[in-house]
């Protein structure tokens, strides 16, 4: 007896997106470039990008905030955790500023 | 009255009595208003010495420090901190004035102007402004060193 389509199991899918983020300062003297990219899974969070940061350039640890608790710059306004970074927002890591 | 700009290379006196002729009314009214009692005024100014991170933080001549701002973040959040330090300090003004670009030693980067009906909210108002500053608003500077 076969299974009928209604209930069989779903197979879970993720697609996965690339993330730019914006650098600046040390971060990006020391990535020799004012950007990076991270793989997330669709419509990431604030958190998730800053998580995936963490694993995929550990390089930028020194610069990078703790993913439960850090910020990013999503559309030049600052935004935490849970924050959706849709396709086409300008993400930036705005950390260590240095001003004055 | 609040005013947070940022402005291309040093900030001279000549630039600045520029930038604030169009607010001199606004001043002019407050100063003689009888409600200040205090007056700051901070200048952030590029010294020649600075420590070197590649060189194992020794310290090094600087020539000059290229200040890189996140455009139009930078404005904003500098506008929203002059209004946020205004408000929690009862200031009756603030004038917040930061360079974007080359500053040569000795040449000013960072003005702060402050005034209150007393001395301890003006400079309570100060320090505050400067440790957020460092915090919030997307400025980086750049060491670049004199050999």
């Amino acid at each position: 007896m076969h299974e009928s389509p209604a209930n069989a199991a779903v197979t879970p899918y993720t697609s996965v997106v690339q993330v730019e983020v914006l650098i600046f300062g040390a971060a990006s003297f020391g990535a020799k470039s004012d950007r990076v990219h991270v793989k997330v899974s669709d419509t990431p969070t604030v958190r998730e990008v800053l998580a995936a940061m963490h694993a995929q350039h550990p390089a930028l640890k020194f610069a990078l905030p703790p993913p439960e608790t850090g910020r990013l710059a999503v559309n030049h306004a600052f935004a935490r955790g849970d924050n959706a970074i849709r396709q086409g927002d300008e993400v930036a890591l705005v950390t260590l500023v240095v001003g004055g | 009255m609040v005013l947070a700009l940022i402005i291309d290379g040093p900030l001279t006196p000549e630039l600045e009595a520029r930038t604030l002729l169009g607010h001199a009314d606004q001043l002019r009214s407050l100063s003689g208003d009888g409600t200040i009692g205090a007056t700051l005024r901070f200048e952030g100014i590029v010294r020649r010495a600075e420590r070197d991170p590649e060189a194992a933080d020794a310290e090094r001549d600087l020539l000059a420090l290229d200040y890189q701002t996140y455009d139009p973040m930078a404005q904003r959040e500098l506008e929203a901190l002059a209004a946020s330090v205004a408000a929690r300090h009862g200031l009756k003004s603030i004038v917040a004035l930061h360079s974007r670009g080359r500053v040569r030693v000795g040449e000013v980067s960072f003005v702060l102007q402050v005034a209150a009906p007393h001395r301890a909210e003006s400079l309570a108002a100060v320090a505050d402004f400067i440790d957020r500053l460092k915090q919030d608003v997307p400025i980086w500077k750049w060491s670049v060193w004199a050999v």
